[in-house]
């Protein structure tokens, strides 16, 4: 029973190589030799035809058993020895975690259309529709229709900015400036322009550029962002106006704010108000952000002036509505406490990435 | 308006806390300013008399060093009373004045201690006040002056009396009423639903001497003057007035001048009614008489105003004239310096008329002149009470002035005026207000605020008179208000409005706007907003031609000459902008925005306001970081940024064309291009012209581009057909093929890509390369990876060997090219 003897030998020999094995090129190395074509089990079993005919099975058998064993071996140390070639690569892999990431550029919006995109998502969700209007309009659009008397101090040249008109024949007396056109003050003008062209319901939001002689400063800018609300409906209420306002300053500031309505005057709307917010700093009880008051005064509105429904052709005895217009930039100070106006018409993109 | 708490209560009963009255004025539509305490906080401030007063020996100002009595406030060594040293600038005393010495140790409003020290070298002991450092007024002119009786030592808070509250209130312009302590105490009757009880002064005695035995009364032009009522009063006392009258005029906000004076402010300040008092003996006599005009003044004309300054007229001003000649005062505005009243006037002649607002309006503003008189006259006085007021007026200086009252008053009164009849239904009230009011509720707010209120309950309406000094009050609505405010906007419950038939949101066009910005900003641009407003030279400075930008919108009253007119180009605000970064250290700079620009027609009033999206690329993306380096932004930057824009909005025929410099002055010829979809110009691309740039202060490399929002949006659609992914797999080749470079990437595309035919899935350039000797003088190798593939069956490599040879033989016969071996 020499070839036994053989097989045990070269199951003995393998098994001792493939456990010593250091790498998986030592491993093949020794699987060619073991049980590769000339490897030296396949000699063996080549060679059963030297063995006896009534040894074969038994010879057979076993000989098959040592390659079994053998190919296990092979098999169970290559995982071994693949899983330690994955570890070690992984272990040579590691980064400092720290290290700052590959980042692509990626733009910011800036911070007015941020608000403004914000209040057109959330009037959008209460149903209303985004209007526009020229910024170059007339004293018409602008006061008249507005019901701003003629003399009203807002006309004047101090609180207006009047471009030169190049056709002024058959306009209105010129009262104020010389001219009946004008960068428009207020995105109220859009209402008119919408009662103008849309029958009721009407439910819009016009955000948008608006003008005023104030020269740049800490608190002003010349030009800065309204958004103008108008809704004019069948049996619109005051609680409406309220309850709308109240949705949209949770919306905007946060749902543990409170709001507070002052009755107010503005020529166009009749009752009219200003709306308060609880200031967020001290939570409404008064601090320097809020001057004391525990209150910051975010939006004026009221329920449409029957003369502006008058101005537009639609009837106020069949329909109602309420008006309101927000400075964006006033939230945006109001948010983020801005130090200085001026920061957001420098295109400093410092200031512009941080939002 | 400053509404005296102290004078306020004498009118109508005030809860303790004059907090708790500003909490509801607050909440009915009155906004408070400030509560302002007077009077009070005054520790270690003294009654003195000044003992002495020398002139500083040393200093160039003139300083005075006093010696000032304080009485016991002040001890020597001795124990006795010791006046104190005080070095004072004020020149309005003299010895022997009683003042007002804040001792040190004293803390004045405006947190302004009290300490001894040195003025020009000389030890100072205290201050002499004026009014203003004591926050009773705003006299600063000099110190203040008690009368002579007052006793040296006594604690000025004591002398002075209680302190007051001031609630500094703002009065909405619809609101003349309560330019008065009267207005101001019906409204508060009516917020806190107490009785009022206003005593004004009767005259006790008329003369015999009738006023209109004086005095004539003409009102040249009516539309000037709805009334003019003249009193005269005789044998007036010029002098100081009384302590009560003084003090309710500074906390009017007031200085007390005379007693003559003051009546007239005083009586302003409590009726709303704007008062003037000439010197009657200054004011020309014909017949006997004197003859007051109310004119238009001519445009040139000339009065020097109370406030001594020299006034230059116009034809929409109006001027009180004596006999219609020389003008004597600034009708509602200010009167004549030559009839003041002073120390010898003895007859006073009385206006109380009203002016029509917008002429008070103009005149005040075009002469940058606000008076007390102008605020009120500008809101609307009550020409119904004129009368009255003169007579309260005149019993003040008969009781004040120890005048004698002429009898009778001249009135000219053309058309009085009517009051408003007005209907409020009060369930209308009830629905344009959201609340159960109840129609008793309404009546009585009403009532309360001065009107006669009727309830017709068969009509369901009630029948409304408001007092004449409410002009704000004329129809419905107005009255719906203040039934609202008084009920409280914050009682009305809040509701959502129940409506139908209607859907809201963002159109098409809107959506794809906002589509055009997130699309940039995910390129790595950052918005920014820039001024509407433009430099008159700034398309001129870039190099931009007007043409297709219409002319200029040029403002009438600019605030800055580089703000005269708007905006034809947005991209000279955003290379300001580049510069702002460049100049404050920031290099990598890449903005856009979106915007209007104005392009005014020469024959129409309003200018097209197109929208324009414009970009501005300078430095690189990002300074480089340790594992990421980032190519200055170039020309291919920007198109790509483009590129990305178009693919967006889903636009498939986006083709690039090299500008023509001329048309493109303010771009760097060669690295410029047209943007056009099919055939629409879309805007451009290119860098800005180094010599436009430097013009706005940028010495840096900027590409830019601009593009109309309008044309986009015509172009842009919502989707592009579905192509097939696909399954089976492609053959990649690459081609380098040697051009000269007047062939274009764009025309060897073309070329290559008619020539594949359908096999040909995609071209892709990946390398330009020029080398005169390898590949040749004037020449470039571009090197394509093409892949081909067909969608029903793998490609055997013969089938792709002969549509790549036919490809190769096609293309480079059409541009004369060679196969780079």
């Amino acid at each position: 029973m020499a070839m036994i003897d053989d097989l045990k030998a070269i199951e003995a020999q393998a098994a001792k190589g493939i456990s010593g094995a250091p790498t998986l090129d030592d491993l093949d190395r020794i699987r060619v030799a073991v049980t590769g074509k000339k490897g030296s089990l396949t000699g063996v079993l080549r060679s059963m035809g030297a063995v006896p005919p009534e040894q074969r099975p038994q010879v057979g058998k076993f000989a098959n058993e040592v390659r079994g064993r053998v190919e296990e071996a092979l098999e169970a140390r290559r995982v071994e020895l693949s899983h330690a070639a994955m570890q070690a690569r992984i272990a040579a892999d590691a980064v400092d975690v720290t290290l700052p990431g590959r980042r692509p550029q990626v733009g910011s919006q800036h911070l007015i259309s941020q608000i403004v995109e914000e209040m057109e998502q959330i009037f959008c969700g209460m149903g209303y529709r985004v209007m526009d209007g020229p910024q170059v309009e007339t004293t018409y659009y602008n006061f008249t229709a507005l019901n701003a008397p003629e003399d009203h101090p807002s006309r004047s040249a101090r609180d207006t900015f009047y471009v030169v008109d190049n056709a002024p024949e058959g306009k209105e007396a010129h009262v104020q400036g010389e001219s009946d056109v004008l960068l428009r003050t207020q995105t109220s003008g859009v209402q008119v322009h919408t009662m103008e062209e849309h029958e009721p319901p009407i439910y819009m939001i016009c955000p948008g550029t608006v003008y005023r002689p104030d020269t740049a400063d800490a608190c002003h800018l010349p030009q800065f962002t309204q958004i103008e609300g108008l809704v004019v409906d069948e049996g619109i209420t005051f609680g409406d106006l309220k309850g709308t306002l109240d949705y949209f300053c949770r919306e905007m500031f946060g749902s543990d704010r409170a709001t507070r309505y002052r009755p107010h005057f503005f020529p166009f709307t009749e009752p009219s108000c200003e709306v308060d917010v609880s200031c967020g700093v001290c939570g409404g009880k008064g601090c320097r952000f809020c001057k004391g008051t525990g209150w910051l005064e975010i939006l004026g509105c009221g329920m449409v002036d029957p003369n502006v429904f008058g101005f537009s052709g639609i009837d106020p005895e069949k329909y109602s509505g309420f008006a309101f217009g927000i400075g964006a930039e006033r939230v945006a100070a109001l948010r983020y406490d801005l130090p200085d106006l001026r920061m957001l018409m420098t295109g400093d993109m410092r200031f512009l990435r941080q939002f | 308006m400053r509404v005296s708490y102290e004078w306020l209560k004498s009118m109508v009963d005030l809860p303790e806390d004059p907090h708790d009255l500003e909490r509801e004025f607050i909440r009915t539509g009155t906004e408070v300013e400030a509560v302002e305490v007077v009077g009070a906080n005054l520790d270690h401030v003294v009654v003195g008399q000044v003992l002495e007063m020398e002139h500083h020996p040393t200093s160039d100002h003139p300083l005075w060093v006093c010696k000032i009595d304080v009485g016991d406030n002040n001890l020597g060594e001795d124990g006795k009373p010791k006046p104190l040293q005080i070095v004072c600038g004020a020149q309005n005393f003299k010895t022997g004045d009683k003042i007002v010495v804040s001792l040190v140790g004293a803390v004045l409003p405006g947190d302004v201690k009290i300490k001894k020290s040195k003025l020009a070298g000389i030890e100072s002991c205290g201050m002499n006040c004026s009014e203003r450092e004591l926050g009773l007024g705003n006299e600063h002119d000099g110190i203040m002056i008690l009368p002579a009786d007052a006793p040296v030592g006594m604690p000025f808070s004591q002398y002075h009396g209680d302190s007051d509250v001031v609630l500094d209130c703002e009065i909405t312009p619809n609101r003349p009423d309560c330019l008065s302590m009267e207005g101001m105490a019906v409204e508060t009757g009516a917020i806190l639903d107490e009785d009022t009880h206003i005593e004004l002064p009767a005259i006790a005695h008329e003369g015999l001497v009738r006023t209109d035995s004086m005095v004539e009364v003409a009102i040249a032009d009516r539309e000037l003057c709805s009334r003019y009522v003249a009193r005269v009063v005789r044998n007036v006392k010029i002098g100081p007035s009384p302590e009560w009258l003084a003090r309710r005029v500074i906390a009017a906000g007031s200085r007390p001048i005379n007693n003559v004076v003051d009546v007239t402010n005083y009586v302003m300040f409590l009726t709303g009614q704007p008062l003037h008092a000439f010197d009657l003996g200054k004011l020309s006599e014909r017949a006997g008489k004197r003859h007051i005009v109310v004119r238009a003044a001519a445009d040139g004309e000339h009065l020097t105003t109370l406030d001594g300054e020299d006034r230059t007229l116009t034809h929409d001003m109006a001027v009180i004239t004596d006999d219609g000649v020389r003008p004597v005062a600034l009708a509602g505005v200010m009167g004549g310096l030559d009839s003041e009243i002073d120390g010898d006037t003895v007859d006073v002649l009385l206006e109380s008329a009203c002016f029509q607002s917008g002429h008070i309006s103009r005149t005040s503003r075009a002469l940058n002149l606000m008076s007390e008189a102008s605020i009120r006259y500008e809101r609307k006085v009550d020409a119904a009470s004129c009368d009255e007021v003169a007579d309260v007026a005149a019993a003040l200086f008969e009781a004040c002035c120890g005048a004698e009252v002429c009898r009778g008053r001249v009135d000219v009164y053309p058309t009085p005026v009517e009051a408003a009849h007005v209907i409020l239904r009060p369930d209308r009230a009830r629905a344009l207000c959201g609340a159960d009011i109840p129609d008793a509720t309404m009546v009585h707010y009403l009532e309360r605020l001065g009107c006669v209120a009727v309830l017709a309950p068969e009509a369901g309406e009630i029948q409304v008179v408001p007092p004449t000094n409410r002009p704000d009050l004329t129809r419905e609505a107005d009255l719906v208000e203040e039934v609202l405010r008084l009920w409280g906007m914050g009682d009305v419950t809040a509701t959502l409005p129940a409506a139908k038939n209607h859907a809201g949101g963002l159109t098409l066009e809107q959506q794809r706007v906002r589509l055009i910005g997130s699309t940039l900003r995910a390129c790595g641009l950052n918005e920014t907003l820039t001024y509407g407003f433009a430099d008159e030279h700034d398309l001129e400075r870039l190099g931009m031609p007007e043409e297709g930008r219409g002319c200029a919108v040029k403002i009438i009253n600019p605030l800055l000459a580089d703000q005269s007119e708007m905006r034809r180009s947005i991209i000279p605000g955003l290379l300001r902008s580049v510069a702002y970064n460049v100049d404050h250290g920031v290099e990598d700079v890449a903005l856009y925005e979106v915007g209007h620009v104005f392009h005014g027609r020469p024959t129409r009033s309003q200018p097209d306001e197109p929208t324009y999206v414009a970009g501005v690329l300078a430095g690189s993306w990002d300074r480089d970081g340790w594992n990421s380096k980032h190519a200055p932004l170039d020309f291919f930057d920007a198109k790509g940024v483009i590129e990305d824009l178009t693919d967006a909005l889903r636009l498939t025929k986006i083709r690039f064309k090299p500008t023509d410099p001329d048309k493109y002055p303010w771009l760097q010829p060669g690295r410029a291009a047209e943007v056009f979809d099919a055939g629409d110009l879309l805007g451009w691309v290119g860098n800005i012209h180094p010599a436009s740039a430097a013009n706005f202060g940028v010495e840096c490399d900027v590409v830019a581009f601009e593009l109309s929002v309008e044309a986009l949006l015509r172009k842009a659609r919502r989707e592009l057909p579905y192509v097939e992914v696909p399954s089976l797999p492609g053959v990649d080749v690459d081609l380098a093929i040697v051009v000269d470079e007047e062939v274009t990437c764009e025309m060897l595309m073309q070329r290559i890509e008619s020539a594949g035919g359908k096999l040909l899935d995609s071209v892709r350039l990946f390398d330009v390369y020029r080398d005169p000797v390898r590949v040749g003088p004037g020449k470039k190798s571009m090197a394509f990876a093409l892949t081909y593939r067909a969608a029903d069956h793998t490609l055997t490599s013969d089938e792709v060997e002969k549509a790549h040879d036919k490809l190769v033989k096609k293309v480079c016969r059409s541009t004369g090219g060679e196969v780079r071996g």
